[in-house]
């Protein structure tokens, strides 16, 4: 070929990786550095090194957050952000109180109506951004006093029942069963991320004229991702009610915001297109670690708030100086 | 068929036909509607009347999935690539290979996308690397390998060449050809009149949103003529008088991101311009001179003492008097939802105030003089600005730092996308300018310009001058020779 | 500011309006009375809290960036005011100085984090509504502090309660508030500037507009409406109390986009965010008549923003 062009050497797959996930290594950093801190505080505290107990605990605890955290990961990348997410755990986690039986039978069929609830409430959520092209976090704030007050309306005090074999299979106490959801979910994550809609999501993100012109089918992508948070998100109800034996119609509420800053610690863009949801799982598990290390750190209980403030500014701005630094030498 | 976007009639009953086995050009001035043309052929928009028809068939695109399915697939001017994706998942999206679980294997995927440049004849490109990493040309490479590799029976390629260099440019022709010999029809629109006369059968030339016709043989004279409606020679003023000795502004071995140890002096009373191909860092150039970057080396002058520019802000004070006419008006020049005198008196503010409280009366006079000045068409200065034409709203840009009495104008492609009339009007301004004694750096990705308006050229390449022309005499030929000169060379 | 596009602002003004006197006739049908002189004032008293916490949040909004950290300096603002005056008039200005004082660094820490160091505007409210709840309750033990139970100085009780002319006084701070807000906004250089920000930073940038100084400004500003709320609240209700801030996070955004501010930045008016600020708590007050429980308030008022944010939204279609 007369015309043909230098050539250049290829850098090999992995350095590629390497490079282009900057966000998810920092967060695994993040998360090492947070497990490593527990343990020493943990030990300081009780001469002995946390056992399978505390790994149980930890995982069940973090298992609705990271649910949470994947639901809200999915509408990041679209450009997006969901802040009904909370009221979504409330409604789902209220109605799977009021309606699980003790029967295998109903508490498949209950659910997975449950999820189809979630499903429902994340549709109504994708048409309004969607179709009535309205700015998601107005949407979502909108949505998420509406979804409040049916939980309210479905469980108007804290209690119903959920059946102790529930209980044990989704957030069983004798082992760290959980840690088996959490690896199952970033399997499925990565299997997403690989499919037709997976990557639809994140080309959307990046460019939302770009993938319109190249026939992604940009508004469906974007309905769609909603309708799977809002699945997550009842996932993360299931498992709320799970641990708690009970529900309660505010349990959600403090997950809205904790679900962003487990995609910010996770290294996902709040500006969409870029990130995973394993790094938002990471997020999860390093808040979670934080109060953890707070508790045997003999922090008063009054100042956490405090700590986590700082902790989430000092490892935004790291992250930041890192990534600046990493463009630069690139 | 015809388009308008707001007031403004981009396409305006235009016609024309392409057949199998040719390589049709469309060619025209900016704002001609040739990249209207395209968006619409290519499913992006819908025009307002009249019918397309491929393959014979008469079609309503509404989207580019439908062009897409018959066999007609598009590069548009701003690529359509995504930045925070490698470069395979760019070129196979939507047919990614898929691994024995059914999902999406990055390993074939990798692996097919290698396959398909080396096919093309392109293994400079790695196909692991994100397309925010790679250059421009590379980018503007994989879109339209993309493109090619759909084996497209129509394709549409507005400015595809915009960022290559020479060589690129022949590979793309390469294949441009061998498809036509397949019997496919290709439609380009290009800028560089070799380019058209090299590879088209065919031209149609397009002026103001119209056709004004389809030629096989055409020369350049009569295509610009046909282009602008009007004779070369009365589109640009007389070059302005000779300037003064003492150079006004001086650059030394400024460095930057793009920018290598550049040198130049600029005189009072001088237009001085900057040339060469897309991306060789003029930009940047210009960008460090107006303390909008920052630079890792050199020293700038002004009337013989070391600038301290450090922001915009800094680059206008008097004591430099700079000003930055941005090519961009959409992201660096305008606030479209704001209005007209919004716009104007944006950069003195501080000069229309007291203690911070906005004189309105004296804001609203000045801003109805320069509208004046310049013939701004619009309502009123109350108008949106975003509502006015493109040649109205350059004209507002320019109005905005006029207003400032910059010594140091900093024009950057300033006539890119504005209709044949307001170009000339903006060529007058600046002789206008030259003649009251400021001095105007002016970088165009318009050759012609360049040659007849500025008393010096230096040419750009890889951030550094590469070569200095000096009128008379300078033609356009010399400035694009001198662009490409090395990448020939080498 | 005028032609097109102000006709539309002007019209989502208007829109805001009409839904206030709307409410007030529903309310009036539903509980007579309701928009009886006092009715109308009462519902003004309450919505002027909302109309100061809204005015900071326009502030931000209007270059596009959010204040979630007005629950916890609002809170932390009623608590300062009653432990630096102990319930003396006659530490009135150091109250009122260390009040505001510690809402503007408040928000000048924000505004500095979005600013210069590019922390996206709701990562870092977020962040700062967590360190200002932690160190409000751990300052002052979880309220439980010596101080904490000092009632608001009897001058700031007046100037709620307080009547002039037959109108609440605190009325009279708030049309204050919207005149010199309605002022910079229009007539100074600081408001073109904000407008000019929202409508596009890097054209601002280019322009010569200090945007850094111009962001980090409007996030202190913020920071002092919300301190201004939490000083007036608790002359309201004479004590400070825990969790006080809470419902002003939802209502300041409501109120900002039902008064017809553009959540992506560049346009909007402080007169509408009054308006807003009337509607939404007229909203509630007749949901309140109507004896409607707290879920079902809860449901109807995401509808009703809903309705509105379509209503709106139709017109943001070329964006």
């Amino acid at each position: 070929m007369s015309a043909s062009l230098p050539d250049r050497s290829r850098r090999p797959r992995w350095a590629h990786l390497l490079a282009q996930n900057i966000g998810l290594e920092l967060s695994v950093f993040l998360l090492v550095a947070c497990v490593l801190g527990y343990c020493g505080a943990f030990y300081a505290q009780q001469q002995r090194f946390p056992g399978g107990f505390e790994v149980t605990s930890t995982v069940n605890n973090t298992m609705p957050l990271v649910l949470a955290g994947m639901a809200q990961t999915l509408v990041v990348l679209t450009r997006g952000i969901d802040l009904s997410v909370g009221g979504v755990i409330d409604l789902t986690n209220a109605t799977a109180a009021i309606t699980l039986g003790d029967s295998p039978g109903s508490m498949v069929l209950w659910s997975g109506v449950v999820l189809l609830i979630g499903a429902a409430c994340g549709l109504v959520n994708g048409l309004l951004v969607g179709l009535g092209r309205l700015q998601p976090i107005l949407v979502t704030l909108a949505t998420l006093s509406i979804y409040q007050g049916v939980a309210i309306r479905v469980l108007p005090q804290p209690g119903g029942q959920v059946p102790e074999v529930y209980t044990a299979v989704l957030a069983n106490t004798s082992g760290p069963w959980s840690l088996l959801y959490v690896v199952a979910l970033g399997v499925l994550w990565t299997g997403f991320r690989r499919t037709r809609l997976g990557v639809a999501v994140f080309a959307i993100g990046n460019d939302p004229q770009a993938a319109q012109a190249n026939g992604i089918a940009a508004r469906r992508v974007v309905i769609l991702a909603y309708v799977l948070g809002g699945v997550l998100s009842a996932a993360a109800g299931l498992f709320l009610a799970a641990s708690a034996t009970a529900g309660d119609a505010t349990t959600g509420n403090g997950f809205t915001l904790t679900s962003i800053v487990a995609v910010v610690l996770g290294g996902v863009s709040l500006f969409g297109g870029r990130g995973s949801a394993v790094g938002a799982i990471m997020g999860a598990f390093v808040i979670n670690m934080i109060v953890n290390i707070l508790f045997f750190a003999h922090i008063d209980p009054l100042y956490q708030a405090f700590y986590e403030g700082m902790f989430l500014v000092v490892a935004v701005l790291a992250a930041n100086g890192i990534g600046r630094l990493a463009r630069v030498r690139r | 068929m015809s388009k308008s976007f707001g007031g403004v009639r981009a396409l305006d009953n235009a016609s024309f036909a392409a057949a199998a086995g040719e390589v049709h050009a469309l060619v025209g001035e900016n704002g001609a509607g040739k990249s209207t043309l395209i968006k619409l052929l290519g499913g992006r928009l819908l025009p307002d009347t009249g019918t397309i028809r491929l393959k014979g068939n008469e079609v309503r695109l509404t989207g580019p999935e439908q062009a897409h399915a018959r066999g007609a697939w598009t590069v548009f001017q701003e690529l359509m690539l995504f930045a925070g994706m490698t470069v395979a998942e760019n070129l196979l999206l939507g047919r990614e290979p898929r691994g024995p679980l059914g999902v999406i294997s990055h390993r074939r995927m990798g692996r097919a996308a290698e396959a398909l440049l080396a096919e093309m004849g392109i293994t400079h490109i790695d196909p692991l690397a994100l397309v925010e990493d790679i250059s421009l040309a590379q980018r503007q490479i994989v879109e339209i390998v993309r493109a090619l590799s759909h084996e497209p029976d129509i394709l549409f390629l507005d400015e595809p060449t915009s960022s290559l260099v020479e060589r690129e440019v022949s590979w793309l022709f390469e294949r441009v050809r061998a498809l036509r010999d397949q019997g496919a029809c290709v439609i380009f629109t290009s800028h560089r009149w070799n380019e058209v006369r090299s590879i088209a059968d065919r031209i149609t030339v397009f002026r103001n949103g119209r056709d004004v016709g389809t030629f096989t043989e055409l020369d350049e004279s009569e295509a610009v003529t046909l282009m602008t409606g009007q004779r070369l020679d009365t589109l640009f003023p007389a070059r302005p008088p000779e300037p003064a000795a003492a150079p006004v502004l001086q650059v030394q071995d400024l460095s930057g991101p793009r920018v290598d140890r550049v040198g130049l002096a600029l005189r009072p009373g001088e237009i001085l311009g900057i040339g060469g191909l897309a991306g060789q860092g003029h930009r940047e150039l210009f960008l460090l001179l107006f303390g909008a970057d920052r630079p890792s080396g050199g020293r700038i002058t002004i009337d013989g003492h070391a600038a301290r520019i450090h922001s915009p802000r800094d680059a206008k004070r008097r004591i430099h008097g700079l000003a930055f006419v941005p090519e961009d008006r959409k992201t660096e020049g305008l606030l479209l939802g704001m209005s007209v005198r919004d716009n104007l008196t944006l950069s003195i503010l501080d000069r229309i105030s007291r203690a911070g409280v906005l004189r309105l009366g004296q804001e609203r006079r000045q801003a109805q003089d320069m509208m004046q000045r310049l013939s701004v068409r619009a309502a009123g200065v109350s108008s949106p600005v975003g509502a006015l034409s493109g040649g109205n709203q350059q004209k507002v840009l320019l109005g905005r730092w006029l207003m400032a009495e910059p010594r140091i104008l900093l024009f950057y492609d300033v006539t890119r996308g504005v209709d044949v009339a307001t170009k000339h009007e903006v060529y007058q301004l600046m002789v206008r300018l030259a003649q009251e004694g400021r001095a105007i750096l002016f970088y165009s990705s318009d050759a012609e310009e360049l040659a007849e308006l500025s008393h010096r050229v230096l040419v750009m390449r890889e951030g550094r001058i590469a070569a200095e022309l000096i009128a008379p005499g300078i033609t356009a030929e010399q400035i694009v020779s001198a662009a490409v000169h090395e990448r020939i060379a080498a | 500011m005028m032609g097109v596009r102000i006709d539309r602002d002007q019209r989502r003004v208007l829109y805001a309006a009409a839904a206030a006197v709307l409410l007030f006739v529903a309310g009036e049908l539903v509980r007579p009375g309701f928009a009886s002189g006092q009715g109308i004032e009462s519902v003004l008293v309450v919505a002027s809290f909302v109309g100061f916490v809204a005015a900071g949040q326009m502030f931000v909004v209007l270059i596009g960036g959010i204040d979630l950290s007005v629950p916890w300096v609002l809170n932390a603002a009623a608590i300062v005011m009653v432990t630096t005056t102990g319930g003396a008039d006659s530490r009135l200005v150091l109250g009122l100085a260390a009040t505001l004082g510690m809402g503007a660094l408040v928000g000048l820490i924000s505004g500095i984090g979005v600013a210069a160091f590019g922390v996206p505007a709701v990562v870092m409210t977020l962040a700062m509504n967590g360190i200002m709840e932690g160190l409000t309750l751990g300052l002052s033990s979880g309220l439980t502090c010596h101080s904490c139970a000092s009632y608001a100085p009897p001058l700031i009780q007046a100037a709620v309660h307080g009547h002039l002319l037959g109108v609440p006084a605190v009325l009279y701070v708030w049309l204050l508030v919207l005149l010199v807000v309605s002022f910079a906004l229009s007539f100074t250089v600081f408001g073109r500037a904000t407008y000019a920000v929202g409508n596009s930073a890097r054209v601002s940038y280019l322009a010569g507009i200090r945007v850094s100084v111009v962001t980090v400004s409007l996030y202190a500003l913020s920071g002092v409406f919300s301190a201004l709320a939490g000083i007036m609240l608790v002359g309201f209700g004479g004590q400070a109390a825990l969790g006080m801030g809470d419902p002003y996070l939802f209502q300041s955004i409501a109120a900002v986009v039902i008064g017809g501010v553009y959540i992506l930045g560049g346009r909007g008016t402080y007169v509408g965010v009054v308006a807003g600020s009337v509607t939404l708590v007229a909203l509630v007050s007749v949901l309140l008549a109507l004896n409607m429980p707290d879920y079902g308030r809860s449901i109807v008022y995401g509808v009703i923003i809903l309705g509105l944010l379509l209503a709106y939204g139709r017109e943001e279609e070329e964006r």
